[in-house]
């Protein structure tokens, strides 16, 4: 048995697979390259570096989030739809697709973090080498919950269709958390409590160590607590809506 | 693998004992979709599984291939769990419906699936045998139903399975892919594997199955040779124009109901042979003309038998219902 032939394959399968490719790693390039490079204020200083880095940091979140929902949606509907019994006829162990799912999703959302802070690097943003280290780390980190939303999306509506959407509503909230433009006012007071706010918040932790921007300067600080109160919040969440979705489905089989 | 059994008295290669399973109905109901089932497999044999849609074939097969587990009874398969013979690569199959990736070209599903057994056939050999090599950089979503199911054929076949288990494997095909696929089949067959297949139509058990276990309402009603269990289930309507009398009617052979409209008359029976002989040869009736009946009616047919020889029907489980008021079929539900 060779499961590193069937995680490349698959991970092949899923890369080219052009519409979600695009939303993961080409759009968020894209809208970084327009907006956190050579604007006016790019290279203005926050926290431990420029509005550049801040900038590049929300659009990697948003690709690496965008991947984990839409692996794991399009997992669930996989197994839904006939591979699952196709793959109970091999030797492939218990497990062995949810590890091979994972390491797809997560190579998946490295792709994103990888290329926009390589982009960042060799454009106009700065931080200190650790800076780096550590916010792409937890960039990655931060997209994990988000495979238990793609996972329920898909457990619900058991179509490619619906993960798809899935993927399109991540857009929205990454705008209310924070990821493109500066919030501020209600819309920030809103946006504290959407589920992406606290993986953006926690990425940026390295850079702003809790510091908010807006556009005209600081407008508050988050407690450390709050950002990792709103990613376990979210997580419990989504982990819910999977199992409540998941006993549903195995009570009709 | 190439020895052909054909000692009868050597321990089936699969045994399914007592085996029941069922499922909720949706309305707060239960279908006992599967019905203390007790078979036997030999190596080497050919077996169909005949019987309409709902009459527990896809449970069964489920349960052989460790997919589903049953309520209560054991099943064997090669000597080991059924889970255990799947992962050894004992035992293949074709299932029914869904089951590949559409955005997948066919020779990438043949060798993402060979990835995942411990040893395999080469990807080129089955897929020669599957006659896959035409389309083979074709993606899957784009293949006709015909060619998904070779495409799924050649998967049953990657683990150089002794046992091959084959759920409705010409759904989707034309007349000339059917036969093609049979073809296949009967090569395959003839190297020793041990096939066993579902379907619901009479003619393919006929012509590839030496043995069909007829299945109805998730019982065997009917186990043996096929040409036996044909005779049983070929049952016929005769219609002729005929106004006959009591006697005229007592007098015919091998009736199992008669419904008169207008001028006209049809039979039920089993057999259509005999019955004709006798209307044209002994009464006045004629313009005759002799229907097949559908599986469905056959397989009425053959429950009324049932009950009436007082076998069963004392609980009610096999009492034959007309098919519209069953409730949704359990092939459904198990998928």
């Amino acid at each position: 048995m060779n499961l590193a032939t069937y995680i490349a394959m698959d991970f092949w399968r899923n890369f080219r697979n052009a519409g979600n490719t695009f939303f993961i790693v080409v759009l968020p390039a894209i809208l970084f390259l327009f907006f956190g490079v050579n604007m006016d204020n790019t290279d203005l200083a926050v926290g431990h570096g420029n509005v550049s880095a801040w900038i590049m940091i929300g659009m990697a979140t948003y690709g690496a989030i965008t991947a984990t929902t839409a692996l794991a949606g399009s997992a669930a509907v996989e197994i839904q739809q006939g591979w699952g019994r196709q793959l109970a006829l091999t030797a492939l162990p218990h497990g062995g697709f949810v590890l091979a799912k994972t390491l797809i999703a997560l190579g998946m959302a490295v792709l994103p973090v990888a290329v926009l802070n390589v982009l960042a690097l060799v454009t106009t943003a700065q931080m200190p080498p650790l800076t780096w280290l550590a916010s792409a780390a937890l960039t990655l980190l931060g997209s994990v919950p988000f495979a238990l939303y793609g996972l329920a999306v898909g457990l619900l509506f058991r179509s490619d269709a619906a993960v798809g959407a899935a993927s399109g509503v991540v857009v929205v909230l990454a705008f209310f958390g924070n990821a493109f433009n500066p919030m501020a006012g209600v819309l920030l007071d809103i946006g504290r409590f959407t589920p992406m706010y606290g993986p953006v918040a926690l990425a940026r932790y390295p850079l702003m160590e809790g510091e908010i921007v807006g556009t005209s300067g600081p407008v508050g600080t988050d407690p450390l607590w709050g950002i990792l109160l709103n990613v376990v919040a979210w997580s419990v969440v989504f982990a819910l809506a999977c199992l409540l979705l998941q006993r549903r489905r195995t009570a009709r089989q | 693998m190439n020895m052909i059994s054909t000692d009868r008295n050597a321990a089936p290669v699969i045994e399914v004992r007592e085996v029941s399973r069922g499922f909720p109905d949706g309305d707060g109901g239960w279908i006992t979709a599967v019905d203390r089932v007790t078979l036997g497999f030999q190596s080497g044999e050919v077996t169909a599984l005949l019987g309409p849609n709902g009459a527990g074939k896809t449970t069964l097969i489920d349960m052989l291939l460790g997919l589903s587990a049953p309520e209560s009874g054991t099943i064997v398969v090669a000597g080991t769990a059924p889970r255990t013979a799947v992962r050894e690569g004992r035992i293949g199959a074709l299932l029914q419906t869904g089951g590949l990736l559409p955005d997948l070209t066919v020779k990438e599903t043949v060798r993402m699936i060979a990835a995942l057994y411990r040893d395999h056939a080469p990807v080129e050999e089955v897929m020669e045998t599957a006659g896959l090599t035409d389309f083979a950089a074709r993606r899957v979503g784009k293949c006709s139903g015909g060619q998904q199911q070779r495409l799924k054929f050649a998967l049953a076949l990657l683990p150089r399975p002794a046992i091959i288990v084959l759920d409705e494997p010409t759904t989707g095909m034309d007349v000339t892919a059917r036969h093609e696929f049979w073809e296949r089949m009967r090569a395959q067959a003839e190297t020793g594997t041990t096939v066993i297949f579902a379907t619901h139509y009479l003619e393919e058990a006929e012509q590839f199955a030496r043995r069909t276990v007829l299945m109805h309402r998730g019982r065997v009603i009917a186990d043996g040779p096929t040409a036996e269990v044909q005779r049983k289930a070929g049952a016929a309507n005769v219609t002729v124009t005929w106004s006959p009398t009591e006697d005229d009617l007592a007098a015919l052979p091998r009736i199992a109901s008669a419904e008169r409209r207008g001028g006209q008359i049809t039979f039920r029976t089993e057999d259509a042979d005999a019955l004709a002989r006798h209307l044209l040869t002994a009464t006045t009736a004629h313009s005759i003309a002799v229907r097949p009946a559908s599986l469905e009616e056959a397989f009425m047919l053959l429950t009324d038998g049932v009950r009436a020889d007082g076998q069963d029907g004392a609980d009610g489980v096999a009492a034959p219902v007309a098919p519209a008021e069953r409730p949704a079929t359990t092939e459904g539900a198990s998928r």
